[in-house]
């Protein structure tokens, strides 16, 4: 009982002093954007997942990259933009859609140019 | 009016099978990019194994051949031969990046394996291979005159060697 009283003694004050020495030196307005970052950007070395979920050791490396970023004055698309330079676009997740609009309104458009057509060939036959 | 778009949803779906079709056989899309035609990172001191500077200029002249390994690396330790062969047989210089490993533990992987590289420049916590766009070991880097011309994400092997890196030798 004792052994393990320590052990979890141990391990507990590890855990800390480990979450502790990470990200020195950012606010918690700055945490959240480093965790928001981190949920938007893909693991270079798995076939999924964000850098948040991952343990890979890249991913660490890449999120401690943000926090350096994020404490010199970097925007949120500069970041971004490091990465994707970096890595290509492959690597940015959900924040893409704000990126290229295009691509996600391309089904909308295709999809009123086909009721369009149908409605115009509808009205025309029914004349 | 019918016939026309009768035809132009013929048109439409061939279009369509041969777009997937084509798309089959397309490199997939999640691939990381490689760094082909970056150069290599700057504002860095790089030191060799033996503790040595790194003299830049010379990984920036030439062609240069650089192999990021590490001794905790199983399929660098899979590669190590073909490089060993590389060095011997066809006299090639490699030059190492030694990944986010131990001091005493690179040299003595050297020591065990062969040592291929002319030197190995030591990059104790990655942040050189970070810039470089490194996302694990091995990777291959062929620069000439300090461009990436090629980038492997992975082992190096005879087939590979054949397929990819050959023709700028």
């Amino acid at each position: 009982m004792k052994n393990l009283a320590t052990f979890f003694s141990i391990f507990f004050i590890n855990f800390f002093i480990y979450a502790d020495q990470l990200y020195t030196g950012l606010d918690e307005q700055q945490l959240k954007r480093l965790n928001h970052l981190s949920d938007n950007i893909r693991c270079p070395k798995c076939s999924y997942g964000n850098i948040s979920s991952s343990n890979a050791p890249i991913s660490k490396d890449l999120k401690e990259e943000i926090a350096q970023m994020i404490l010199a004055k970097k925007t949120d698309d500069e970041i971004y933009d490091t990465m994707s330079e970096r890595y290509g676009d492959y690597i940015l997740l959900n924040d893409v859609e704000k990126r290229n609009p295009l691509i996600f309104l391309a089904p909308l458009i295709a999809l009123i140019i086909s009721i369009l057509v149908v409605t115009i060939y509808t009205i025309k036959k029914s004349k | 009016m019918k016939k026309i778009i009768v035809l132009l949803t013929a048109v439409l779906l061939i279009a369509l099978v041969w777009f997937f079709a084509l798309s089959l056989n397309a490199p997939k899309i999640s691939n990381v990019k490689t760094q082909e035609g970056k150069g290599l990172p700057s504002g860095f001191e790089l030191l060799k194994l033996n503790g040595e500077k790194v003299n830049e200029t010379e990984l920036n002249n030439g062609i240069v051949l650089l192999n990021v390994w590490a001794s905790w690396c199983i399929t660098c330790l899979v590669e190590h031969p073909f490089l060993n062969e590389l060095s011997e047989t066809y006299n090639i210089d490699v030059i190492g990046i030694n990944y986010k490993d131990k001091l005493g533990d690179a040299i003595r992987y050297l020591d065990k394996n062969g040592d291929p590289y002319i030197y190995s420049i030591h990059d104790y916590d990655g942040k050189y291979a970070l810039k470089l766009g490194v996302t694990g070991a091995p990777e291959t880097f062929l620069l000439i005159d300090g461009e990436i011309v090629k980038h492997r994400v992975g082992e190096v092997n005879q087939q590979v060697w054949d397929e990819e890196f050959s023709n700028f030798f």
